[in-house]
């Protein structure tokens, strides 16, 4: 697992993915457990109906139905709880990528190895998605087996679609992280930013049908790539998907050109 | 094989490195000395390529450090003076990945040079001692037999006998016509290894000099006791001789060997009741020549 600076930081990320991991299957039951409750409480869905329309864009995306698998998984889920989830692991990914090696003085010794310092970004982009990815694809997986336990049906499919849509959304993020991490090498910043970024996005994607001026940047919001499509339901969508892929390309050469020009440690 | 050409460094206002000029041929060590804070470490991070000159630039064997870093370091070992290991890693793990970083396999010469320094690869670096911390370094710097060895202030906290093991090393590197770039704020630690010394103060090397040179120029320390009282214009005006005190009937002062027989004519002029004359150690010497520039005692704003 020393092979090179990618595998290395998934050696060292195996412990934390490992915790992550776990405590996402264990959410994912928590939410699966009270499904049986909310399905047989019409109330529930009443109690939706009556929020104040402002909560109910915020937190149910769209057909707010808490009495079908999907609405529920939707509601209680996806428009909350899983990208914050997968945002705090890919954003601790990338803002420790450079930072956490660089506050701890080892980029001195991987950089005074031949390797080049876009090989090292690649590297930690590399280690960073696979992360999320693993996260997202152990999110889906949970709520797959768990759910037909309860009768939670929900098509295998379209978990797997959303799963690669919030995958994405915690790559972007993540590189946001990176990028700010590569060229400033300051943990805190990297960390800071993209967290005020993120709660930015999902307000502006949730409360786009309330405000008209929202509505004309809503699709600016990587959350809107995420769930605006309503993936849970109609799949993958093409240009969500080419956007987001986008987004992180750009922050990744951001991420290489920001780390190439700067003075390191010092 | 090392060539810095007028290498300047500014960090905001602060002018780290000012106009630094140097080469250090094949087999050559080279001790880097100043002050903690005089530009040592800055020139050593320029040449590793981990910051950007303001101006000027270094360059090894006739690659750019800034522009061509991962051809240089396959060139260069390098220990910093706080050597930063990954506390959960243990020395091997290190050397494997240092080892797959440089593409090569260098797990035997590292498992011997490990045994030479007497150091044991298999526990993991955040329960290693700083001795043992610098001992890993120096073993991942030379694993890879690199042409230049870049070591910034590498023996303190090493005890002498490890000390004597890694002057061998160095030797040997040298005697293979490697290069040797040695910084250190005392010449202490340098003068048995070095073959030529440079002296950087306020980011500006203010002497560079052999070795030898400083040697055959090494001060002797001369007293006499005179059975009369003396005057001190009868010894002033001796050529080398320095910090002449007389004393009515005692003389000291320091001087070159090439200045004794004069001195010595003009005592023995006169009826000697006692005569001292001792080789002063090579650090009062250094000091005598660059003193206030080395020390950096006058110097508030050594930064």
């Amino acid at each position: 697992m020393l092979t090179s600076v990618l595998t290395k930081t998934l050696r060292d990320q195996a412990r934390g993915l490992l915790g992550w991991s776990i405590s996402l299957a264990l959410l994912v039951a928590m939410y699966v457990a009270i499904w049986p409750t909310v399905r047989d409480e019409p109330s529930m869905s009443d109690f939706l109906d009556q929020m104040p329309e402002a909560f109910r864009s915020l937190f149910a995306s769209s057909g707010a139905d808490m009495s079908t698998p999907t609405g529920y998984v939707q509601v209680e889920l996806l428009s909350f709880m899983a990208p914050i989830a997968v945002l705090m692991y890919a954003i601790g990914a990338g803002a420790g990528a450079v930072g956490a090696e660089e506050d701890r003085h080892t980029l001195d010794l991987l950089l005074s190895n031949p390797v080049s310092r876009s090989r090292v970004i690649l590297d930690k982009f590399l280690a960073m998605s696979a992360g999320t990815f693993l996260l997202a694809a152990v999110m889906g997986l949970a709520l797959v087996a768990e759910g037909r336990l309860v009768d939670l049906d929900l098509a295998v499919s379209t978990v797997a679609a959303t799963m690669l849509h919030l995958a994405l959304l915690g790559v972007v993020f993540g590189s946001l992280a990176l990028a700010l991490s590569a060229s400033t090498g300051r943990t805190g910043i990297s960390r800071g930013v993209p967290a005020v970024v993120a709660v930015v996005a999902y307000v502006v994607n949730g409360l786009a049908p309330l405000v008209e001026w929202l509505e004309r940047i809503q699709k600016l919001s990587p959350f809107y790539q995420y769930i605006g499509h309503d993936p849970l339901r109609q799949g993958l969508d093409g240009g969500s998907l080419a956007i987001s892929t986008t987004t992180a390309l750009v922050l990744l050469a951001l991420a290489v050109l920001g780390f190439r020009r700067r003075d390191v440690g010092a | 094989m090392v060539r810095l050409i007028d290498l300047r460094k500014r960090f905001g206002k602060n002018i780290a490195l000012d106009g630094v000029s140097l080469t250090i041929g094949p087999g050559e060590v080279f001790g880097y000395l100043g002050p903690n804070g005089a530009g040592k470490t800055t020139t050593i991070r320029l040449l590793m390529g981990m910051l950007q000159p303001t101006s000027g630039k270094a360059e090894i064997l006739g690659r750019d450090c800034w522009h061509q870093p991962v051809e240089v370091h396959k060139l260069v070992g390098y220990v910093p003076g706080e050597p930063a290991l990954y506390d959960r890693l243990t020395g091997r793990h290190h050397v494997t990945y240092c080892s797959h970083l440089r593409r090569r396999d260098d797990g035997k010469r590292a498992a011997e040079l490990a045994d030479r320094l007497d150091l044991d690869l298999d526990q993991p670096a955040r329960t290693l001692s700083r001795g043992n911390r610098q001992k890993l370094a120096v073993v991942l710097a030379m694993m890879s037999s690199p042409r230049l060895l870049v070591l910034d202030e590498p023996t303190s906290g090493i005890d002498p006998l490890v000390q004597q093991v890694f002057h061998a090393l160095l030797r040997e590197h040298t005697a293979s016509s490697g290069a040797v770039l040695l910084s250190s704020h005392v010449l202490g630690e340098v003068e048995r290894v070095a073959d030529r010394i440079g002296v950087v103060r306020r980011g500006r090397l203010v002497a560079v000099e052999r070795l030898q040179d400083l040697a055959a120029r090494s001060l002797h320390q001369v007293r006499a006791s005179f059975a009369e009282d003396i005057s001190a214009s009868d010894y002033a005006g001796l050529p080398g001789v320095r910090d002449l005190v007389v004393n009515q009937r005692t003389l000291s002062c320091s001087a070159p060997q090439s200045s004794l027989d004069a001195l010595l004519k003009r005592v023995s002029g006169r009826q000697v009741v006692d005569f001292e004359c001792a080789e002063a150690p090579l650090e009062e010497t250094f000091l005598s020549y660059y003193g206030s520039e080395y020390d950096g005692k006058d110097g508030a704003d050594a930064y």
